[in-house]
């Protein structure tokens, strides 16, 4: 859908730009919103699960009489309890398997059965008396150990795809992808200064607060309903009722307020255990994660291993730029995000020469599943460092150099497809213009920036609108709300209806109200189903415009709508007085009855997003430990709905980024079993960590959406990473390669560098 | 992540409490503001069968002068510490300790008593009492007795307190006015435990150090009483240098653990390093 008054873009607004109170807000603070596991159902129980303390184990039998025997105990369930409806390979297999353990146990925590009793403690005794026999297997968690050969295999059958000839011995190297285009040797031939460096980054949890919970309930009819907190309530039912063999129809999932998500609740973990033990028990059966749990078998993002040579001219312009990007997704293969980290990584250059070698690779390790930007930030840290250390090199200011090789309208990005109107020259130069970029340093402080960039994504979306007789409205939507879209969608429907937005309530319906909305993620919502928002608006106003024709006896196209009045179109029409949406709405029932909007689609033209940060940290030479002093995120919105959710958006991708780039990682033992699966020692930033993280808002006008809006929620935890290496790098000397930035990993590579006599790498 | 099962007992008195105690045997813990027991319950650390909670002990809740000491109430919360005037007056180090510890929420429930009974050798208040030569008043059904602080950790979670015992109060004798203190932490983030702590006292007369008292936290199994670090210290002019000769020899003592928090090199070094900066801002160098 093109943008509206293009190509100028220029429209007017009324609604969009301001900064409402968001609808849910006053729930959230006063504890009235409903959470995960804030439901609860006559005759519920309490469901629980016990998960493998080995890192890798044959399942060779799970004697369960004990625990079935058990005063309270309602139902206990094991593999035998998920028929295999998948057809045994794939995606939906691997989800199968990961949700109940099969032949194996991939990874410590992974589940290998459930009970439902009547209390809490009941269902712990329970999960003591079900004994497991375990063969305990060589195990593997770090990417390059994974990859070498003789390594331990997750898989027997697993023989690397996108590698010609297929190979004929088994690796837990899933896949093999390449993306690029030129010469990169005959482009590194014209280089005169050629860096080429290995980076390691530790994987990540999404951190969210509030862990996962369902509530189940499933009739002997086969009919279901679940409420859980998801970002895709639609895909949970498919999902779910795909794994347990019953029509998607049967069952209705209804989203509860989601506390935090960022990419780790689009997939299922414990929803199809509650449904069926629910189904076995024949009771409503409640599930909720542990933070043990969480952190143990939920779906932290990928550990990554990397490779990185760029060669640049003496005049500072990129000739060719390689990578190769080894990512580890746990157990099973498809889930390392991989293939996005290295489509990603060059995509802010303009290239003659280019080329990333993805690797998804299998490891006893939690199945990852996407955190923000997904497999971006990792990628974007090895390049952006790169690029810095080149910079420094040739003697140049490292934005100009960044802006000389910019990517550009007409650009072929590295992952193929030629850029329309991009933001990320407008984001170098405001960095370039903003105060933050030319203010003094304090001691032992270094500024970093980097620039990164996300695809965004469209998608399925589904929105009714209904308008009561009093003018107000209700839209509905089926988009999980997990950063102000609500208050979104009221915004742009207000802006097409010409109405105050307190006139328009949203709401997020259950599955069986609305057709089909893909999950939010990939930054779709308020550009995909906020346009679908736009046009189910749009379509009442047809219908509104209608019932005033017919009270005015005129044609339907003599009439338009004009700030919330259908109005003859011209003097020709006839002469009548505008009639208000109130008026039309309250002569409804005996115009033709209720008056709806509705729209269904799947939106193309999600604008690619780029932001450019720039970071102050001050590390303390003594004892290697890295504060950040200030923070400034730019980035392209193309068009910003609600520019105080759109700096949320910006600020929360910036400090999760913070808190990976200095503090948090998994931490595995020896044994294969994680050490910190714990608030206490995973550590993620609090506001009294950090310093107010600036913002500055950009608007390139996205020309696949009316009025320009392009994702927001992602691209800002790219930057992150490598604009904080850089600023180390420069307060130190000493370029770090490996992440987090750990006060004891950095004092050692000061002191190294101080013993080598000045700059170095660690 | 789930305490196993235990009893909740209420006493509305000290000597309820510690009947209560003693009836109870080994298998009950007192706690307070369970800032270090619930997580020990939690992740099973600590499987008491009995919890006798002290929140109801109100008279414990206190801050007063005697004679030359301060007296703190072992229920006193550390956010009452911060807040009390009187304490920031006399005894500053307190409320510039108490303010490094976890964040507010934490220090509205968490206690000093329970701070330095627990014998976690992550706590930060330990090592200052050890520091200020305080003493803890405890009480037992036997009656009441008197422990220094640096008579009273013994390994981590070991203290000198018997089966039954509480630490009631805190005496800290006050040091005169002009005395220079500091206590200087390294944390990875707001809220952590220290990675290497140093508490720091000391008195400096015509240009000389006359008093110096050194401890550290969260270096060894207990706070440690850095005596060698303070004693070179004492009957010298104080400048940079000498400050980083004593940072040397408190690390020399330090025995921590490797840990997330760094190994066992890298946080001897820090220990060193805190009770350098410590002596530094202290003495205003």
């Amino acid at each position: 859908m093109p943008l509206d008054n293009a190509p100028e873009g220029k429209r007017k607004f009324n609604v969009v730009g301001t900064r409402p109170l968001r609808p849910d807000g006053i729930d959230k603070v006063t504890g009235r919103a409903k959470f995960g596991a804030d439901a609860s159902a006559p005759g519920q129980l309490v469901g629980r699960i016990l998960r493998s303390p080995h890192a890798h184990a044959i399942i060779r039998k799970i004697d369960t009489s004990k625990a079935e025997k058990l005063p309270g105990v309602k139902a206990v369930i094991t593999r035998d309890d998920f028929p295999d409806h998948t057809g045994g390979s794939g995606g939906l297999y691997d989800t199968l398997c990961n949700v109940m353990a099969r032949e194996k146990a991939f990874y410590e925590g992974h589940a290998v059965a459930a009970v439902a009793a009547t209390s809490a403690s009941i269902a712990r005794q329970a999960l003591k008396l079900i004994k497991v026999d375990y063969e305990v297997l060589p195990h593997v968690t770090d990417v390059d150990e994974a990859m070498k050969p003789g390594a331990p295999l997750l898989h027997k059958d697993m023989f690397t795809d996108g590698v010609d000839p297929k190979p004929k011995k088994p690796s837990n190297i899933a896949r093999r992808f390449e993306f690029g285009h030129g010469d990169v040797e005959a482009g590194f031939k014209k280089a005169d200064i050629i860096v080429e460096r290995s980076f390691k980054t530790e994987a990540a949890h999404q951190g969210y607060i509030e862990p996962h919970a369902a509530l189940a309930s499933m009739g002997p009819d086969g009919s279901a309903e679940l409420w859980c907190c998801t970002q895709g309530h639609y895909m949970v039912r498919d999902v779910c009722s795909q794994l347990l063999g019953i029509d998607i129809a049967r069952l209705r999932v209804t989203q509860s307020e989601i506390g935090g998500g960022f990419g780790g609740k689009t997939t299922v973990f414990i929803e199809p255990v509650a449904l069926a033990l629910a189904r076995k028990a024949n009771r409503p059966v409640k599930v909720v994660m542990t933070r043990e749990e969480v952190f143990k078998a939920s779906g932290p993002t990928a550990s990554t291993s990397i490779d990185i040579k760029i060669g640049v001219t003496k005049d500072g312009l990129i000739t060719a730029a390689d990578g190769v990007f080894r990512y580890q997704g746990g157990p099973f293969q498809g889930c390392s995000p991989a293939e996005f980290g290295a489509m990603s990584a060059f995509a802010q250059f303009h290239l003659d020469n280019v080329r990333a070698v993805a690797y998804d690779v299998v490891c006893n390790r939690p199945k990852t599943i996407s955190y923000r930007a997904p497999g971006a930030p990792m990628a974007n840290f090895a390049v952006e460092s790169v690029i810095e250390e080149l910079a420094h090199k040739l003697g140049m200011e490292p934005i100009d150099f960044r802006i000389k090789n910019a990517a550009r309208e007409g650009t072929k990005s590295s992952y193929g497809p030629v850029y329309g109107p991009i933001g990320l020259g407008a984001t170098l130069e405001a960095a370039k213009n903003h105060p933050h970029f030319k203010a003094p340093l304090g001691p032992n402080q270094g500024r970093g920036m980097a620039a990164g960039f996300w695809f965004n994504f469209g998608g399925q979306s589904c929105v009714t609108l209904n308008i009561p007789v009093d003018g107000s409205i209700t839209v509905s939507v089926g988009s999980p709300d997990i950063g102000g879209s609500r208050a979104a969608m009221c915004m742009m429907v207000a802006e097409e209806m010409g109405i105050p937005y307190d006139h328009v309530r949203a709401i997020i319906a259950d599955t069986s109200a609305l057709g089909y909305n893909d999950v939010t993620d990939g930054s779709r919502t308020t550009f995909a189903t906020g346009m679908a928002c736009i046009l189910a608006a749009r379509d009442a106003i047809k219908k509104l415009c209608a019932r005033a024709a017919a009270t005015w006896g005129i044609p339907e196209d003599a009439v338009k709508w004009e700030n919330g009045y259908a109005k003859p179109a011209g003097p020709n029409a006839g002469d009548f007085a505008p009639l208000s949406l109130k008026e039309i709405a309250e002569a409804s029932p005996g115009t033709g009855g209720p008056i709806a909007g509705h729209h269904e689609f799947s939106a193309d033209g999600a604008g690619v997003s780029f932001a450019t940060h720039i970071c102050d940290v001050e590390v303390d030479p003594e004892t290697g430990r890295s504060s950040i002093v200030r923070y400034t995120v730019i980035q392209d919105a193309g068009k910003a709905v609600h520019p105080s959710y759109v700096e949320g958006q910006f600020q929360g991708g910036a400090v999760q980024g913070i808190g990976w780039a200095l503090n948090e990682e998994y931490i595995y033992g020896k044994d294969g079993r994680l050490q910190n699966a714990g608030f206490l020692d995973y550590r993620i930033p609090v506001c009294s960590d950090l310093p107010m993280i600036d913002t500055q808002i950009l608007e390139i006008p996205n020309p696949g959406h009316p009025y320009g809006v392009r994702g927001v929620g992602e691209t800002s935890i790219v930057p992150p990473l490598a604009a904080i290496a850089n600023a180390v790098a420069n307060a130190t000397g000493v370029r770090f390669t490996q992440i987090p930035l750990s006060p004891p990993r950095v004092l050692k590579g000061i002191e190294e560098a101080k013993k080598a006599g000045g700059r170095k790498a660690a | 992540m789930i305490p196993g099962a235990f009893d909740y007992h209420r006493p509305k008195s000290v000597a309820e409490a510690i009947a209560l105690l003693n009836d109870l045997g080994d298998d009950a813990r007192p706690i307070a503001g369970g800032h270090s027991l619930i997580p020990m319950m939690k992740m099973r650390l600590a499987s008491p069968s009995h919890l006798v909670d002290l929140r109801g002990l109100a008279d414990l809740a206190f801050i007063r002068a005697e004679g030359g000491e301060v007296v703190i109430g072992a229920m006193t919360t550390q956010h009452q510490v911060i807040a009390s005037a009187d304490l920031a007056a006399r005894l500053p180090l307190l409320r510039e300790t108490a303010l490094q510890i976890a964040d507010p929420q934490i220090r509205y429930l968490g206690t000093i008593g329970g701070n330095v009974a627990n014998g976690d050798p992550g706590n930060d208040m330990p090592a200052v009492m050890m520091c200020l030569d305080a003493q803890y008043e405890v009480q037992g059904q036997g009656g009441s007795r008197r422990v220094a602080a640096r008579e009273f950790y013994q390994g981590a979670y070991f203290t000198a307190l018997e089966p039954g015992e509480l630490v009631t109060a805190i005496r800290i004798p006050v040091p005169p006015a002009g005395h220079k203190a500091a206590y200087e932490k390294l944390k990875r983030k707001i809220g952590d435990y220290a990675i290497a702590a140093a508490a720091v006292l000391l008195e400096v007369s015509g240009g000389k150090i006359t008093r110096a008292s050194i401890a550290l936290t969260n270096v060894g199994e207990t706070p440690l009483l850095a005596d060698a670090a303070s004693d070179l210290l004492v009957g010298q002019a104080p400048d940079k240098a000498l400050c980083k000769k004593a940072g040397q020899a408190a690390a020399a003592i330090a025995a921590p653990a490797s840990d997330a928090r760094g190994p066992v090199a890298y946080r001897r070094q820090m220990a060193g390093i805190m009770t350098e900066r410590a002596l530094i801002r202290a003495l205003g160098l």
